[in-house]
């Protein structure tokens, strides 16, 4: 039966956006995750990464490495450009996450939201990691890796994308 | 080959991407390890190169513009609700500080004096003073998003004349050095960020060192030899030698003191910074430093003067009156039995007339020794243009004894201001 196929059930469940979400959506990603720690309550408890956020749920949702490495590199290197250090830390990490989310997204039934769940704490606990080894192998400079931190910033990643998840999916292109 | 490309085109794209980020980031490190110490790589990573700073430019473009419009509204939002809504005791608040501004006038002007005469010893000693001549203020409108990188961004730029390496302050201390400029905003980079760097000395003990970030993000100065001293509560100040922020700003005070795990000898200063970088909304960018006050501070110079001089007036006025009550109150020295001065004796332009000497009783056998008796009287002479001051003159006689004739024996014989003659001493 030709349902049963993997080229037919990817192609059945692989999500669609209009271009406006493309755009606006990782914009306002960018721009929140710089205005937000700036406020009074939310700054003292900035434990979130909204570019990754961001990509993680379009590779997952798109099924498409190529779309999640791209949009991955981009958010990365736009969260790089906000800050002072060096320009690809974030966007290396950020590509390898968009990559590996598109490509589990794949082979797994992301609709669940335990599983998108857990794929986010574990995509940023991954990226924190990444950025770990860049700045501190690869550029030999120092970085302060703080578990209990790191272990934060995935639960607050884990909790709002399960509030923006839906959200999201109901911005999706109907056919 | 084509088969290769689209069968594996997923992991040639992402290494495609990987690639050009590595590369990109390695040229970045290079151009940064061409400066030999830290301070000098911070210093070279401020001026990116011209990609680096082309994708800081859109990255500023793409976000700021939302920030400033979201900080615009949360703003407008918040100066309608203080400006027009809560003005609870907004009347004693008024005249509070209209009390506190009184009395830091009068500080001010007090304090004024002895910081001319310090400008007065500096410039005898050739040194060169920097007075905070023009500020521009300007809006916090967002921050780096990432805990690893401690900048914030300003809604003024290049159109307001910001340039890089100027300092950021706020009325409580510093803040941090302007990092990149662009027309319409700017990136500062703070004081606690591991990348960024102050000359700084400590208040009491005038130990001076770099002050820095740590992993933190707190601000420590660092490389510093153990020192007993320091201790917990001491103010830090700007050096005023790293050619960014003038002398004497307020950085912060220390907090705790640990000694470097990798340099036993030496120890880091953990300070509790004065500006709330946490939370800064408003700062002041110092573009213009000059040798004297700007005219508005001398302006405020002047008023706190004019204040001093009225109230100073007013308080002399006010002892002297309370002098004159207490004259009349008081008991008079004077003695009311004692007979009046004539009047008109007693001319504006005279001398005050020395009080008669009382005279001694005569003796009842009067011998040599005896100021009114013997040749005593004759050795004793009146003058009337005489001298007030007594002076004992030794007196020589051909074969006779020198002699020295007290003033007060001299007095004592006679008026006041008769002085011995030659001769006159048997």
């Amino acid at each position: 039966m030709a349902v049963l196929t993997s080229d037919y059930r990817r192609e059945l469940e692989i999500r669609r956006y209009p271009l406006a979400v493309y755009v606006l959506v990782p914009l306002l990603a960018l721009v929140l995750q710089a205005w937000l720690p700036r406020l009074p309550v939310v700054g003292r408890f900035a434990y979130f990464d909204l570019p990754l956020l961001v990509t993680v749920y379009f590779a997952l949702g798109r099924r498409n490495p190529i779309h999640g490495t791209l949009l991955g590199a981009v958010l990365g290197i736009g969260q790089d450009g906000l800050t002072q250090g060096a320009i690809g830390i974030w966007g290396i990490a950020n590509t390898i996450c968009g990559f590996l989310a598109a490509s589990i997204g794949i082979r797994v039934v992301v609709e669940n939201h335990t599983i998108r769940m857990m794929l986010t704490f574990g995509f940023t606990l991954l990226a924190g990691g990444i950025a770990f080894f860049v700045t501190r192998i690869l550029l030999g400079l120092s970085y302060d890796w703080n578990w209990l931190g790191e272990i934060l910033k995935a639960a607050g990643n884990a909790v709002i994308g399960l509030g923006l998840y839906p959200l999201l999916d109901r911005t999706q292109a109907r056919d | 080959m084509e088969s290769f490309f689209s069968r594996y085109r997923n992991l040639v794209v992402l290494t495609l991407a990987l690639l050009v980020q590595v590369l990109g980031l390695a040229l970045q490190v290079r151009k940064a390890d061409a400066g030999v110490s830290a301070t000098a790589q911070a210093n070279v990573t401020s001026h990116d190169a011209k990609p680096v700073r082309l994708i800081r430019l859109w990255a500023a473009s793409a976000v700021t513009p939302f920030e400033r419009a979201i900080h615009w509204g949360t703003q407008g939002a918040a100066d309608v609700w203080a400006g027009y809504l809560d003005l609870r005791h907004t009347r004693e608040q008024n005249a509070e500080l209209q009390k506190t501004i009184d009395r830091l006038r009068l500080e001010q002007a007090t304090l004024l004096e002895d910081a001319r005469q310090g400008q007065r010893l500096q410039w005898l000693l050739k040194f060169r003073e920097s007075y905070i001549y023009q500020t521009v203020p300007a809006q916090v409108i967002g921050s780096s998003g990432s805990i690893q990188s401690r900048v914030v961004w300003l809604d003024k730029g290049k159109d307001a004349g910001l340039q890089p390496d100027m300092a950021v302050i706020t009325p409580d201390g510093i803040v941090g050095k302007v990092r990149t400029v662009f027309d319409r905003t700017a990136q500062v980079l703070l004081i606690n960020d591991e990348t960024s760097g102050a000359g700084v000395v400590l208040e009491t003990t005038r130990v001076r060192g770099i002050l820095r970030g740590n992993a933190s993000g707190q601000p420590q100065v660092v490389n510093l030899l153990a020192d007993n001293r320091i201790q917990a509560g001491e103010k830090v100040l700007t050096a005023g030698g790293d050619q960014i922020f003038p002398r004497g700003l307020a950085v912060g005070t220390v907090e705790k003191v640990i000694r470097d795990t990798e340099r036993g000898s030496y120890i880091d200063v953990v300070l509790k910074p004065a500006a709330n970088l946490d939370h800064l909304d408003e700062v002041l960018v110092i573009t213009q430093l000059g040798e004297q006050l700007s005219p508005e501070q001398q302006a405020d110079v002047d008023a706190s003067e004019a204040l001093k001089g009225g109230e100073v007036a007013a308080a002399e006025a006010e002892r002297k009156r309370a002098a004159a009550e207490m004259e009349e109150r008081l008991p008079s020295l004077a003695d009311p039995n004692a007979p009046k001065p004539a009047e008109g004796s007693a001319k504006p332009g005279d001398a005050p007339v020395a009080p008669p000497v009382p005279k001694p009783l005569p003796a009842k056998h009067a011998d040599r020794f005896t100021p009114s008796g013997g040749s005593q009287s004759d050795a004793v002479t009146e003058r009337p243009d005489a001298p007030k001051a007594v002076v004992a003159t030794p007196a020589k006689t051909a074969g006779a004894t020198k002699a020295v004739v007290p003033a007060s024996k001299a007095v004592a014989g006679g008026k006041p201001g008769a002085k011995t003659k030659p001769g006159g001493v048997k």
